[in-house]
């Protein structure tokens, strides 16, 4: 066997830690594409039986964007298992609780609920904010690409950018500005 | 007694530190009108011209009937900061559409899609003064992200 081949047996058979940068990325449709390398969907070798599954560190989870007015109209359920024990949660308070929890679930929820479930969930590591550990982020080897660019504020965007930014609006020769 | 108080107050405020009534932009001055001085002998001639604004290179020629926007044919989302702040008075204010030249259909679009970019917090130097500058220290589920789709808009090119 040459060298190039057991690197390439190596590269196809080893752990590969991947990153998601989380910010303005809709937590619900990231998922579907983490899922694909926490269960190692994308891979040639891919079996339901064959535990291929990569690692995933998504960071930024506070900033997260939910779409339209999915802050206060999507409701997270559960019941304590006592009479009354029912509560809904809005996406905004849970998210205010714990940044990491609609990260977690969106990804819980896109697998199918199969025994390779909670041990795809132990490779998926969640942090609200750029503060990963260093030995977690030694291992890192590949990032994944985000699914909508990250919008630019206009206050962030310097003022010689604005000023010399192609005009559409003409305005009439007594026209005020304000 | 209250109110004379305020008069008094407002009153010794206006002759002792005068304000003058103009808002304040903060975007470069282009001005439209000069007032200029000519003295001709012992004549002082006071006039005011027009100008050409100094960003007319910036303009964008439309030989057109349509309106800028369909003329252009952009497909504008509500990320574009820097198309939708054109519409906009400096406190965040659609402009009128004999103004801004648009189609309705348009104006209605891009007053929508403003409305979204305000939402998700794109354009907070474009608002009130009353208004939270940071986007994050808006009240409740406002501080979020939020991202709009352009399919849900009811007016439709
Ligand atoms: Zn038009």
């Amino acid at each position: 066997m040459s060298i190039i081949q057991r690197s390439q047996q190596w590269g196809t058979f080893a752990r590969i830690w991947h990153l998601y940068d989380a910010k303005w990325q809709d937590p619900y449709l990231s998922a579907e594409r983490i899922k694909m390398y926490l269960m190692g969907l994308y891979k040639p070798i891919y079996h339901p039986l064959n535990d291929c599954g990569d690692h995933v560190v998504v960071i930024n989870s506070y900033d997260i964007a939910l779409r339209g007015d999915e802050w206060r109209r999507r409701a997270y359920f559960h019941h304590t298992g006592y009479h009354g024990g029912a509560s809904w949660t809005m996406a905004w308070e849970v998210h205010k609780k714990n940044p990491t929890m609609i990260m977690n679930k969106a990804v819980y929820k896109s697998m199918k609920g199969n025994l390779q479930r909670r041990y795809s969930m132990q490779r998926l590591h969640i942090f609200k904010d750029e503060n990963v550990p260093e030995n977690i982020m030694q291992n890192i080897s590949n990032q994944i690409k985000q699914l909508r660019p990250v919008p630019l504020r206009l206050d962030e965007i310097p003022p010689q950018e604005v000023a010399e930014f192609p005009k559409l609006v003409k305005y009439p020769e007594n026209y005020i500005a304000q | 007694m209250a109110a004379l108080c305020r008069l008094t107050v407002q009153a010794s405020k206006a002759i002792f530190f005068p304000q003058s009534s103009r808002n304040v932009s903060l975007s470069a001055v282009s001005r439209l009108k000069e007032i200029r001085e000519k003295k001709e002998g012992n004549t002082l001639i006071i006039s005011g011209e027009f100008v050409k604004p100094k960003d007319e290179h910036l303009q964008i020629k439309n030989n057109t009937t349509a309106c800028p926007l369909c003329a252009t044919g952009l497909d504008v989302k509500h990320t574009d900061v820097l198309i939708l702040s054109q519409f906009l008075r400096s406190d965040g204010c659609m402009l009128p559409r004999r103004i801004t030249n648009l189609c309705k259909v348009q104006q209605k679009r891009v007053s929508v899609m403003v409305a979204m970019a305000q939402k998700a917090g794109l354009m907070p130097n474009l608002n009130p003064p009353s208004s939270k500058k940071d986007p994050k220290r808006r009240y409740g589920y406002k501080k979020y992200n939020t991202y709009f789709d352009e399919a849900t808009i009811q007016w439709k090119l």
